[in-house]
This record gives C-alpha cells, structure tokens and sequence, in this order.
C-alpha cells in the first residue's frame, strides 16, 4: 500500500472510530443531567438509577473519546506534518480554546462523578450541566479547524508561502456555521436514536419497562428534535456548499455535465469512467431549486473542473445518498414519535419498540456517511485549493504497520466497550 | 506575548511531568507490588486519581497544541522524526486510560479485572519509558534532519536517535521518576497500616532515579553527548542538580514525620530544579542533532498576529481553567494546604 493511502485510511479509521464516542460523550451528559433533575424533583428511585447508570456510561465513553481524541491530535503532525507546519499556526485558535474547552469537560467530570454525596446537591447537578455544554462547545470549535480545511481564510497565499496570518479570521472562516451546526445537530440525532433505541429494546424484552420507558423518552426527545431540524440545517449547508464548493456538490450529485434547471438523483449507480448515471430517481430542476433557491439556476459539473482537482465520485455520491436517505427516515420517525405521544396505544404495541430498536444504529450511519461527504468530497485537497493531501503526508515509509496496529486496538476497543455496555444493561435490569 | 506563550508551555510541561507523572508513577508502583499490596493500591488509586487523572493528561495536549501554534517547525521534527515512539506513547495512553476506567466501570467484577489491571500496569510502564526516549531523541545529537532518506536510511533516520542507550536511559530515568512521584503522593494517602508500603516503594524509587541519573550522567559524559557536557559545563544547571539532592533530607524528614504536604512539596520542587537544570543548560537550544548546528526553539516561530492570539487565548484559558481545576485538586484532596487540621 501507498503511504499516502495508509496515511488517508488511517486517519479516516481513527475519526471514524473517535467520531462515534466523542458523540456520544458530548450528547449523553444531557441525558444524564435531564434525569438528574427528574430525580432531584421527584425522588423517584428509578430516576436515580438511570442516571448512575448512564453516568458509567459517560464516563467509559469521554474516556474513550478523550484518549482517541488525544491520538488524533498527535496524528495530525504524524501523518501530515507538511500540512501541520503550514496550517498549524494559522488554525491553531479553535484548537487552543477546544483545550480549553476539553479541560472544563475534564474537571467538571471529575466533580460529577466523584461528587456524589460529597458536593451540595445543585452544585453538583450542575457540574453535570458543564461536561455537556463544555463537550458541545469542544465539539464545535474542532468543527471549526475543519471547516478552515474547507474554507480556507486569514492569510495570503502566495508563491507557496503563507503570511499575513489572522487567526481570528481563519477561526471564524465561512464553512464554520454551517458544519457547527449541521455536525451538532447530528450528533444529537445519532446519540439520541442510539441511545434510545437500546432502551426501546429491553422495553421489547419486557425488562424492567418502567425504567426503560423513561430512558428511552429521555433519549428520544433529543434525537427526536434534533432530527426534525436537521433538513434545515442539510439546506442551509447545501447552499453553502453550492457556493464555495461546487465541485463538492456536484460529486455529491454526480453530476458531469453543467446544466440549467439540474435535476436532483435519488439514488442510481455512477459509473465514473462513462460519467454515466443509471438507475437513479431524477426530480427535474429540484437540484438548481435546492442549491440556489431557483428551478432555472445553472448548476456546475463535474467536467467544469480539471480531472486532477475532482473527488472520487462514487465514494461521495452514495455517502451523500446514504446520508440523506437516514436523515429523511429519522426526520419521519422524530415526527412519529411524537405523535406517538397523543396516540396512547402505540407503546402498548411490541413493534412500535422493534420500530426504534432497528433505527437505532442509523443515526451514527448517517453521521459517518456525511463525514465521508465532507472529506472525501474535498479532495485532493487537504486545504481546499491552497495544499493537497499527497503534498502533506510524512516522509516517513511503512505508514501502514500503524494503519493496521490501529486497526487491530481500535476494533478490540469497540468490542470491548459494547460488551462493558451490555454487562451494564444486565446489572441495571436485575437491579431493584 | 512570547513569554506567555513559553511560559504556559514550561508551565504545562512541568505539570504533565509531575501531576502525569505521578499518575503514570501509580500504575509502575502497582506493577512492582505483591499481589496484596496490588489490591490496596488499587483502591487508593481511584480514591485519589480517579477525579483528576484526565485532567493530568490534558497538559501533553495543551503543549502539543501550543508546539504545533507557535513553533511549528520545532513539531514538525518531532513528529516526522520520532514517529514511531510516539505512536507507542499513544498507543499507551489509551490502553492505560481505557483500562483504568474499564477496571472501575465495569458493572459486573469478575476475572476480566485482572486483564484491566495487566493492561493497566504495563502500559503505566511503557509510555513513561517511551515518553523519555522520546525526549532522549531530541537531545542524544543523533536526529538526522534531512529531506535525502535514501542515503542516510530507514534505521538511522527513524529508529537510531530514540532507540540508543542513552535515549534508552534517559526513559528509565523518567519511568523511575513517576514511580518516585507516586510513592509519595501515596504516603499522604495512607493510613498507617499501608503508609509502610509506599515508603518502601519511595526510598526503592530514590535510589532508582539516583543510580540511572548517575550510570546515564557517566554514558553521556564518557561519550561526549552535548546534552550532559553542556549540562555539567554549566554552573546554574549543576546548582539546580545539587540543590535537588539536597532536597532528599527535608524530604526523607517530612516523610518520615508524616507531613504530606511538605513532602508533595519537596518532591515537586525536586522535579522543578531538574527541569530547570535542563533548560538552564540547553534552552533555547534543545533538539540537538547529528546533521546540523542544535535547532534553536526560538527560531523559525510562527508570526506576531499568531503568537499574540495565542497567548491571550492561553490567559482567558488559563483564568478559566486553572481555579476549577486547583478547586478539583482540593476537594479531592489532592492539595492540603487549604484543609484544616481536625
């Protein structure tokens, strides 16, 4: 394998792997202080127990999250040190206050979960309200370094070197918003349909429904919301991307040909060497609708673009398909829910929580096929027009032995936290 | 604004060496304990680090980041040239921070415990001992800093300036530093059945760091590395050297009556004098290499709008973390002085 291959599978591998439990750890705490409180009003025994329960779960998964995210800090200069030199001081503000932002996290945790009975019992409450807010706000401002990767602003590129660098600039570059907020509300889909769907499953089960019930309203409420805004967002992003990344777009539509009035594809399968489509839905002039807000707007082609400046088509059509697709169905399930809530009988019914069981992993399905969008849809870039990605990468050889190593931790990782989970889920069920 | 900006670098450099450090120092005490004493430390363990080890390790992110802002081509060498060790580092960080709180977390206890505490212990081992070849590799004068890998090779570009004996000195000396840490951070949090233990463990770790400080000062002075002749040619480095042995009387007194405050206190101050010693000596020259004059940190830094936003965000940072963070420590009786003596 290529350096440059292993260097790119190893970083997707490890965001991939970091994404999924940094999500979580930054959705969750909510959860928690949600249940919290419920406990603190009502005094209901049950409360109390969700919570320490879900407050284990934080705490594996901020662990988690916290030492892949510390790897993947690392690997930003291991295994693109060229981009690391250049972009380095110039993103270096949203990654200094995403430590800042990280540490809060850490120190309130630590108050959390040891505070039990040792710290007045609102102070300690609200501790909890700190790792989730603090987590967001990490989550956000790490969104902010690739949204620079993007959208690069705050210097003068010329003849191969950077200066007159703003970092204030390149911290609040144009992408920042609309991924900040098309990531954050993700996360809160994919952690609140997981989360959910897990108790929907022992509620499935008939273990300790009470219990369940509750922690799967709790879940869901944030999923459900989250996702019902969601399309807003996409939009919003759609637009953007349009705009200052029309290559993107038009890989993410498959669309070789520049055309007024593009018809938006559902689906279809891309053959990239005849730029041929087939087998797809095509809604006419909906695309240049979506893109531009205009059914007549000309929409650019992939062909507009020197072959050598163009992403790897297929990979970002079906990731956008994929992601579009979840994020429609779970839109619909969001709206379900909560008529659902009018509808009494639903939740006496067994498929009602088969129906949520079976959702439960696409949110973070979703997740990852919109971070494949985003990068893979940049490339050859890694600073969209400024640096490519094989300029990037380390001198070093042989990058694929830490490829695979990373691999083999990283999958013993994730085995091992989804069977701490289940152990978890049988001793809260035998619980009184 | 560049003094800020080193400042918090030191300054989170001399935290993560002492308050990691210790963390590190727990698991190595633990792995060199009877099965027993395994037991007692375990629990002590997540009495006293449970709350705060995440927030110890957060100080190497804080100095990365700051490495990667303002020096940029000062990382640039560290992360190209010592690639390898700090993928072991990493790979150690996250099997010990894992294992920690899997070994805690884990609802049901059962034989996967003893797994957790293998993973925990040798991994406590490991990344100190890597973490110092690491730091050996920027000052054993063996980096070859070159764009022609092909003639000066895989082995002596990448592997050769961490993985020598001195480098390989230099990661026991630090190993057995956080093991000397530990041990006295656990006599504070002993009570006298168990004190004993930790204060063995304390006076094995002394006499550790003393003999690899002394064999690596032999080697790297036997063998002309600029990193020792220029430590041992300059009299504030050997002054702050002599000062920190010294320190082992108040230090062996205060343990010995039981004040826990005074020894955290000398032990940190110790530790301090050292890394003063060093940056005495070599600063701001410290990557010495094979194949060019040592690398100036001070050179090659990133520009005055960068370095400014830098150090005031390292401020607002700093003002907002530092009180939460000495408030955890403190409730968490992790610092004492603030508690009044019942």
């Amino acid at each position: 394998m290529e350096n440059l291959d292993a260097a790119r599978l190893q970083m997707a591998f490890t965001l991939i792997f970091h994404i999924v439990f940094a999500c979580i750890g930054m959705v969750m705490p909510f959860f928690m202080v949600i249940s919290h409180y419920k406990w603190l009003k009502t005094k209901e025994e049950v409360y109390l127990q969700l919570t320490k329960s879900w407050q284990k779960g934080v705490a594996i998964f901020f662990v988690t999250g916290a030492v892949s995210g510390t790897a993947l800090s690392f690997e930003l200069g291991l295994l693109w040190p060229e981009f690391m030199k250049h972009a380095g001081p110039i993103i270096g503000m949203p990654f200094s206050l995403e430590g800042a932002a990280f540490f809060v996290e850490a120190i309130a945790l630590g108050f959390y979960l040891y505070g039990w009975d040792k710290l007045p019992e609102k102070f300690h409450w609200f501790t909890g309200i700190i790792i989730g807010v603090s987590g967001v706000a990490s989550g956000i401002l790490v969104v902010a370094a690739n949204g620079w990767m993007n959208a690069p602003s705050g210097f003068d590129y010329v003849d191969g070197t950077f200066s007159n660098i703003d970092p204030v600039a390149a911290l609040l570059n144009p992408a920042w918003f609309t991924q900040a907020l098309h990531m954050t509300l993700a996360a809160f889909t994919a952690t609140g349909f997981a989360v959910a769907g897990i108790h929907a499953y022992q509620v499935y089960k008939k273990r300790k429904v009470t219990l369940h019930t509750k922690a799967f309203k709790i879940a869901i409420t944030f999923g459900a919301i989250a996702a019902i805004l969601q399309p807003i967002s996409g939009d919003i992003s759609a637009k953007d991307i349009a705009k200052r990344q029309p290559v993107k777009l038009a890989a993410m539509e498959a669309h070789y040909e520049t055309e007024k009035g593009a018809p938006l594809y559902i689906g279809g399968i891309v053959d990239a060497t005849t730029q041929q489509v087939t087998h797809k839905i095509a809604l006419p002039g909906m695309l240049s609708f979506l893109a531009f807000g205009d059914f007549n707007a000309e929409v650019k082609g992939l062909n507009e673009f020197p072959e050598d400046e163009r992403p790897n088509v297929p990979v970002v059509h079906y990731a956008f398909q994929v992601m579009v697709g979840i994020g429609g169905l779970l839109m619909l399930a969001g709206i379900l829910y909560f008529i659902s809530l009018k509808k009494k009988k639903w939740s006496g019914n067994a498929k009602y929580w088969l129906f949520f069981v079976l959702l439960a992993p696409l949110g973070f399905i979703a997740l990852e096929a919109g971070w494949i969008v985003t990068e893979v849809g940049r490339q050859p870039w890694i600073i969209h027009q400024v640096m490519r990605t094989k300029d990037a990468v380390t001198p070093m050889p042989g990058i694929v032995v830490s490829f695979y190593m990373y691999i083999v931790v990283y999958t013993v990782l994730s085995v091992a936290v989804t069977w701490l989970m289940l152990r978890q889920i049988k001793v809260l069920n035998t619980q009184n | 604004m560049l003094v800020v900006v080193l400042f918090f670098l030191i300054f989170s450099l001399y935290l993560y060496v002492v308050l990691g450090g210790a963390d590190y120092g727990a698991g190595i005490v633990e792995l060199f304990s009877s099965r027993e004493n395994q037991q007692i430390t375990k629990k002590t363990l997540y009495r006293v680090m449970g709350p705060v080890w995440e927030a110890n390790h957060i100080w190497i992110i804080i100095m990365i980041v700051i490495l990667w802002i303002a020096f940029p081509v000062y990382y640039n060498i560290l992360v190209v040239h010592l690639h390898i060790p700090l993928t072991i580092v990493l790979l150690g960080v996250t099997l010990r921070g894992v294992a920690f709180v899997f070994r805690h977390y884990d609802a049901i206890i059962d034989n996967t415990q003893r797994v957790y505490d293998t993973m925990f212990t040798i991994s406590s081992l490991i990344t100190p001992i890597f973490l110092g070849m690491v730091f050996g590799g920027l000052v054993s004068g063996q980096l070859m800093i070159t764009d022609d890998i092909a003639t000066t090779g895989f082995y002596d570009t990448y592997v050769q300036p961490w993985c020598n004996p001195f480098s390989i000195l230099i990661g026991f000396f630090f190993a057995a530093l956080c093991a000397f840490l530990s041990a006295v951070l656990l006599i504070g949090e002993s009570d006298e059945s168990t004190a004993p233990i930790y204060i063995r463990k304390a006076a094995i770790a002394t006499i550790v760091v003393f003999i690899i400080g002394l064999v690596t000062f032999i080697y790297g002075y036997s063998a002309d590395y600029l990193f020792v002749t220029g430590f041992l040619a300059n009299n504030y480095a050997l002054a702050a050297m002599g000062v920190s042995g010294l320190l082992l009387i108040p230090l062996w007194i205060t343990i010995k009556k039981g004040n826990k405050v005074w020894s955290r206190f000398f032990a940190g101050l110790q530790v301090f004098l050292i890394l003063l010693g060093v940056l005495m000596s070599h600063f701001p020259t410290i990557i010495i290499t094979a194949t060019s004059a040592p690398i100036n940190l001070l050179e090659a830094i990133a520009p005055p709008s960068v370095i400014n936003v830098l150090g005031i965000s390292l401020i607002v940072g700093g003002v907002v973390i530092l009180p939460g963070l000495f408030h955890l420590l403190k409730s968490f009786k992790m610092i004492k002085i603030l508690e009044r003596k019942a």
